[in-house]
């Protein structure tokens, strides 16, 4: 049974992640048009991949910080809104070729591998590029990781009840794309901290079954 | 001019690349819980990377409609649902994207002029970048490109219907250029389409 609710816009990437044989038990796909109390409902975490629509995230906040009110777990990936989120997030370009023209230059600079999420990652397993920064974060916020500049790439805070983890990373949608094959590590990390219950060490595939007239709304 | 129904989902950086130009006025539609829109008055209708395809399911007859009246539509991103006509694009990661290399297929229309396809097989000399999955492609429509496998990745379907569709395996197209850069491929592919539906005076065959 689902545990973790993956607030979709019908992205593509959202889909493949939430359809592939190794997720599709955990991650529950929540259309965000019909996103409300009751579609939360029995859930322990809520995920906002990066691809979001920020627009309809502040008109549904609501059920996101009642969530979190409950002591739940909401992790949240890629860009966000001021909107919404009492933190400032900026845009900088994407480095994705770090790891060809500058190794030893990664978009990440330090790391809490303390946390649950990053406990057993390498740090190749922990930052593959970045989508922004943020530059404000709520005052009580623990740091995770930041770049050379110091400037913030994950965040984690228990203000509103629950914990809520940001990060400019974008391991939802990028697993879901699959052009990097390393992701699995941080995923499972992730979905585990998420959901208590830690995926099969395989591999994701994909289900063609799931595309097409056999897609799973 | 082109009048186009540019879909937005509401995502960062949409308007950036598709720039109403002197072929091209762009209109831009948000997708709503009530998304309905009106395709009828538009030529073209362009869903972008980063699409809503459970609302393009919903709206799949007025689609298939506004094609029946001849009109074009451009597809660059995963279409997971089932709402194009006659085609479909599936998901796969069973190929290492370092084996990924594009070929060249029919081009009736001369759509790959210009381009150069090396942009789209190399990022930083990184390959399999642009493209993600292949598509299902209609019985008779033109692959315009294949991948290392001989599979569709760009198709240009003028058989479904009595109108147009390109379509491409996730690959992002965009209608922009910035000042002193050369058009890259994703541009050139895009523009020679809209100079197709601009120049053409023979409506694709149904």
């Amino acid at each position: 049974m689902a545990k973790i609710g993956l607030i979709f816009n019908g992205v593509w990437s959202h889909y493949a992640l939430a359809t592939a044989p190794k997720y599709r038990d955990l991650y529950r796909l929540l259309y965000i048009h019909d996103l409300d109390a009751e579609a939360v409902r029995g859930l322990d975490a809520l995920a906002i991949p990066f691809q979001s629509n920020q627009a309809v995230l502040t008109e549904k906040q609501a059920v996101i910080y009642d969530f979190l009110a409950a002591g739940k777990k909401v992790f949240l990936e890629g860009d966000s809104s001021t909107a919404w989120l009492d933190a400032q997030w900026e845009d900088r370009p994407v480095n994705n070729y770090w790891w060809v023209a500058d190794p030893t230059n990664p978009p990440v600079a330090t790391t809490n591998f303390g946390h649950p999420v990053y406990q057993g990652l390498t740090p190749r397993q922990a930052c593959w590029h970045t989508h922004g920064v943020y530059t404000r974060v709520p005052a009580a916020a623990e740091i995770i990781q930041a770049n050379a500049a110091g400037e913030v790439i994950t965040w984690q805070t228990h203000q509103h009840g629950g914990t809520l983890l940001a990060t400019t990373l974008d391991p939802l949608v990028e697993h879901g794309v699959q052009q990097i094959t390393h992701l699995d590590h941080y995923v499972d990390r992730l979905t585990e901290w998420l959901s208590g219950v830690c995926p099969a060490p395989a591999r994701l595939t994909i289900d063609a079954a799931a595309y097409g007239a056999g897609a799973r709304l | 001019m082109l009048h186009a129904l540019l879909i937005s989902n509401g995502l960062q950086g949409l308007e950036k690349y598709y720039v109403s130009n002197a072929q091209v006025q762009y209109t831009t539609c948000l997708v709503t819980k009530d998304f309905s829109p009106d395709l009828l008055p538009y030529d073209l209708l362009v869903v972008p990377n980063g699409s809503d395809h459970v609302a393009l399911l919903k709206i799949k007859d007025n689609v298939r409609a506004f094609l029946a009246a001849g009109r074009a539509l451009v597809c660059c991103d995963g279409f997971f649902t089932a709402w194009v006509p006659g085609n479909q694009w599936v998901m796969d990661n069973a190929r290492r994207s370092q084996d990924v290399r594009y070929s060249c297929g029919t081009d009736r229309h001369g759509l790959l002029a210009g381009l150069n396809l090396d942009e789209l097989n190399f990022s930083h000399g990184m390959s399999g970048w642009w493209a993600c999955g292949y598509i299902q492609a209609a019985p008779g429509a033109e692959v315009l490109l294949h991948d290392t496998w001989q599979r569709p990745i760009v198709v240009l379907d003028e058989v479904s219907t009595p109108g147009r569709l390109l379509l491409t395996a996730s690959g992002p197209l965009a209608d922009v250029s910035y000042a002193g850069q050369p058009d890259r491929a994703p541009v050139a592919l895009y523009r020679n389409f809209i100079h197709l539906l601009s120049t053409s005076t023979v409506p694709a065959h149904g």
